[in-house]
């Protein structure tokens, strides 16, 4: 179909044609700048154009337009995405999923949905819960993330650990490869399909590998019974101690959450008060699900735990408004970081648990030495530290030493046997953070796996790895020529 | 030099440096090596990998060979790289509950080391006497409650992995969330051994179950319909069960003494919610439905028993009788159409087909003892049923003879392609386990 754009670019032209018309595209400069970040919002670029194909063919042609032209491109989804993934660094076109939003089927008897990419996460849950149902990755931000962008990232939430993360639910993929093939794995969401588990490495691979178009996931049937219990802490290693000692107790806690001194204090400001006192250095959430009958047995058992490690203060939530009321100032915690500071960074390290107290110690001092306050929203239970870069942008020079306080928490997590990030992604902005967990040659072993399915490097480039040194090159190239030898 | 003179090199190279050597033998399940070597260190493992590489030798990778009879169209390679001697816990952090062993230790001597904290790796392998914990990963073994507890794929946080050229990749980390990267352990567990030669593992923990009984529930009627409606009852309340798995009635006399398909419901939790769910079980169930409940010690004493059903090494049959095993994937319901067509299939083709199948994760395994003929007739007819319903029929035990008679793996998907990719970037010559998997990788 012949389209009519007010642009001398043929590609945009192409692509209007592709994609059906004006109200499909966008190339306009003040249009596009929406578009130039993501949640992740200290770098900025300028896409060419964005394109907001209808369903898979579309996308599909799309892809192959790009490829067969050279035009760099990647995938969007709601652009919630916290370090960088979706950010057009090399003025890509990007293909925005938001059009693709079906629940195309939901299968209660063999506990499976399929969902177009740009499918809001809670709408999953809203869509199924009448029966008893709901998808369990939750991330903070699952009221309008979509589960596209959830399988890029590999996304966590709070009740990962119970139910895991993302990958635990994917059961199969849709994905248009980076030359515009469709392929199918886990077909019909049929477990172990033959050969290497594509599904795994394609969930997490931050749209680098393939533009993932239609999503079988796992649905969970409602626990009977739920109860959290929230307990305050004079000092961070008494919450600390409680945190394994519950879980080394026999107990699998559906959520483990913590915060500390600057974050109830910012939370306590924000929309959600819930009247944590101020003067406590930790307030821990423990919340277990399951069958009703062994509950109350589990509840009183973290009771006592939080009792023998000097809680100040503990009890569980008297009904389900308070239970939804502590969660809905746990969950808002990023957001209610504005209450307290202009702006704020947002880190993503996990540690051993046992550790937090010494990085805790750490991240006071780095604080310190960079004169900005840190705020730790951390999901205990499975090690995952946020550490809230508190900040203001106007001041000259404030975003670098942001920036730098942030890497620097980082490399604390990777020194204590951790890793750089456990639900963000590395995107763009942690590239660099990638030599703190991996050396040269394991950052290559995971290029090479780019290069099978982005053997040019369209898609979504320059995010995930660090650049590499010339003696990287040098040596892989040594390789390379060995091997062809 | 060729091939012996090689071989003669390398014993005298690796004798050197303190490690095991032997001459090979062919074995009635493949997979042999003309020499076989045992490494007790990760350097060991190193120094055959590179030596491999310079001299283009193939290697066959082997634990202590319960999977030996699993794919592989050569009947011996240069080359057996044996692991059993690599073995035990490298780190156990016990208030993080991660663990880190290295390859060779079986999955029973880790569950031993564990018992005393209270602390346990959430699979249920089959041969966990046997089985070391690499050629679990290798092979993606997973038993009956990998419908609660998920398979290796869920448990596994990090690796290294030895490559081809003998250089240690890490992948994943210590940590149990981790999205640095990709997902690189992904790659290497079901990998069949064709990336890599697993050296350690690290896995997130959990704890032991307080309590725990298994219910069975016979039907004497063998009517489909009954069980198929008691299952589905089961997975749409409130009930957790960490399995329901569906055993053959050949099966279920072997384990049971009990000629009637079985429905095997399994609670693992606090006392008091396992015997509510029982209680709720039986509220469920359908009328002419007998119910045996084990508790602890005697769950556990069938369990014992059921993860020992998969044939090993050991038991490639008497001259008579072969015995081959298939791994069965299909949509959960599907797996009553399997079993079903698996018993009837018994005196059709004059064999003997014990099956089961998970109906909250829809894998099956179907162990068949009989002549050879009839047990190749009788796969071709179980894929074609299975085809039918869009799912997969894996070979995972089969003699050497018999199996180059036979597709292991199936077809080649579509996107083969990409499979065959990966393995040119990391194994480009083609050493390791070579023709082991998909599509002759």
């Amino acid at each position: 179909m012949k389209v009519k754009i007010k642009s001398n670019d043929g590609h945009i032209q192409k692509l209007a044609e592709i994609v059906g018309g004006t109200r499909s595209i966008l190339y306009n400069k003040e249009d596009l700048i929406a578009y130039d970040c993501d949640g992740f919002t200290l770098h900025n670029h300028l896409p060419k154009a964005v394109v907001f194909p209808n369903d898979t063919n579309e996308v599909a042609q799309i892809v192959k337009y790009c490829s067969e032209n050279k035009l760099p491109f990647l995938a969007r989804g709601a652009g919630t995405g916290l370090s960088g993934g979706a950010i057009p660094i090399n003025g890509e076109v990007i293909i925005s999923l938001v059009r693709m939003k079906r629940l195309i089927s939901v299968d209660f008897e063999n506990r499976r949905a399929v969902v177009e990419p740009g499918f809001v996460n809670l709408k999953l849950t809203n869509a199924i819960s009448d029966k008893g149902y709901y998808y369990a990755p939750d991330p903070s931000s699952q009221y309008c993330c979509t589960i596209g962008g959830n399988v890029a990232e590999n996304a966590g939430g709070a009740h990962c650990l119970k139910y895991g993360v993302t990958t635990n639910h994917i059961l199969g993929l849709e994905v248009v490869l980076p030359n515009g093939d469709i392929i199918e794995i886990g077909k019909n969401g049929i477990l172990d399909e033959p050969g290497y588990d594509l599904l795994g490495l394609l969930t997490g691979s931050e749209g680098t590998l393939g533009i993932v178009t239609k999503i079988t996931v796992r649905i969970l049937k409602n626990p009977e019974g739920k109860q959290t219990v929230l307990a305050y802490f004079d000092k961070v290693e008494e919450g600390s101690r409680a945190v394994s000692e519950i879980i080394s107790s026999g107990i699998v806690p559906a959520a483990l959450e913590m915060m500390d001194k600057v974050a109830i204090e910012g939370v306590e400001a924000a929309a959600f008060p819930v009247g944590h006192p101020k003067d406590i250095e930790a307030v821990l959430l423990i919340e277990v699900d399951g069958i009703a009958a062994g509950i109350d047995e589990q509840i009183n058992q973290i009771l006592e735990v939080c009792r023998k490690c000097h809680v100040r203060k503990v009890r569980a939530a008297k009904d389900e408004h308070e239970r939804e009321q502590w969660w809905a100032n746990r969950k808002t915690g990023f957001g209610a970081m504005g209450a307290i500071s202009p702006d704020y960074l947002v880190q993503d390290g996990v540690i051993p648990r046992s550790t937090l107290p010494e990085v805790l110690e750490r991240i006071k001092q780095i604080s310190e030495e960079s004169g900005l306050r840190i705020a730790n929203i951390f999901h205990a239970g499975d090690g995952n530290l946020h550490p809230l870069v508190l900040f203001d942008a106007r001041k000259q020079g404030e975003i670098e030493k942001a920036l730098e306080a942030g890497s620097a928490c980082l490399k604390v997590c990777a020194d204590v046997g951790g890793t750089i990030t456990g639900e963000h992604g590395v995107g763009i902005e942690k590239r660099e953070e990638m030599r703190f967990v991996f050396n040269d040659e394991e950052i290559i072993a995971q290029t090479n796996i780019r290069e099978v399915f982005n053997p040019h490097n369209l898609l979504n480039a320059g995010k995930l790895f660090p650049t590499p040194g010339r003696c990287v090159e040098i040596k892989k190239e040594i390789k390379d020529a060995l091997l062809k030898s | 030099m060729n091939t012996l003179e090689l071989l003669n090199d390398l014993t005298s190279y690796l004798a050197e440096r303190n490690l095991r050597v032997e001459n090979g033998s062919n074995h009635s399940l493949g997979n042999s090596g003309i020499v076989n070597v045992y490494p007790k260190t990760e350097e060991g493992i190193s120094l055959v990998l590179k030596y491999a590489t310079d001299h283009k030798l193939t290697i066959s990778i082997m634990g202590r060979g319960t999977k030996r009879g699993f794919g592989g169209l050569n009947e011996t390679s240069d080359i057996l790289l044996s692991l059993e001697d690599y073995k035990g816990v490298v780190e156990h952090t016990v208030g993080d509950m991660t663990l880190t062993v290295k390859a060779g230790t079986t999955f029973q001597e880790i569950q031993d080391y564990l018992d005393d904290t209270n602390q346990r790796i959430a699979l249920d392998p089959f041969n966990p006497f046997e089985a070391t914990i690499g050629g679990i990963l290798g092979a993606n073994d997973s038993g009956p409650k990998r419908f609660k507890y998920g398979s290796s794929r869920d448990s596994v946080i990090g690796l290294r992995i030895l490559y081809p050229d003998g250089s240690v990749i890490r992948t994943g980390g210590k940590v149990v969330k981790n999205v640095a990267g990709y997902d690189m352990n992904k790659l290497f567990i079901g990998s069949m051994g064709t990336l890599g030669v697993i050296s350690e593992v690290t896995f997130k923990l959990r704890p032991l179950a307080k309590y725990e009984s298994l219910v069975l529930l016979s039907f004497p009627e063998g009517n489909m319909d009954n069980i198929k409606l008691c299952a589905k009852k089961v997975l749409d309340s409130v009930l957790e069960p960490v399995c329901m798995e569906l055993l053959s009635p050949s099966l279920s006399d072997r384990l049971f003494h009990r000629n009637d398909y079985i429905l095997a419901v399994s609670f693992e939790d606090v006392e008091s919610s396992v015997h509510y769910q029982i209680k709720l079980l039986k509220d469920i169930m359908p009328a002419n439905t007998v119910c045996n409940i084990l508790s602890k010690e005697d769950a556990q004493v069938f369990w014992e028993k059921f993860y020992q059903i998969t044939p090993a090494s050991t038991s490639s049959g008497n001259n008579a009788e072969t015995i081959a095993a298939l791994k069965i994937g299909v949509v959960n319901f599907d797996v009553l159409k399997v079993i079903k067509k698996a018993d009837l299939l018994q005196d059709v083709n004059n064999i003997k087909i014990e099956a089961h199948g998970g109906l909250g994760h829809g894998l099956c395994q179907l162990i068949i003892t009989g002549a050879k003929e009839d047990i190749l007739s009788a796969i071709e007819k179980i894929r074609k049923i299975v085809l039918g319903l869009e799912g997969y029929v894996i070979v995972k035990h089969l003699p050497f003879t018999i199996r180059k008679d036979i597709n292991v793996w199936g077809e080649k998907p579509p996107h083969f392609f990409l499979l065959e990719g990966i393995k040119s970037k990391i194994d480009p010559n083609r050493i390791l386990n070579p023709s082991r998997f998909v599509g002759g990788i």
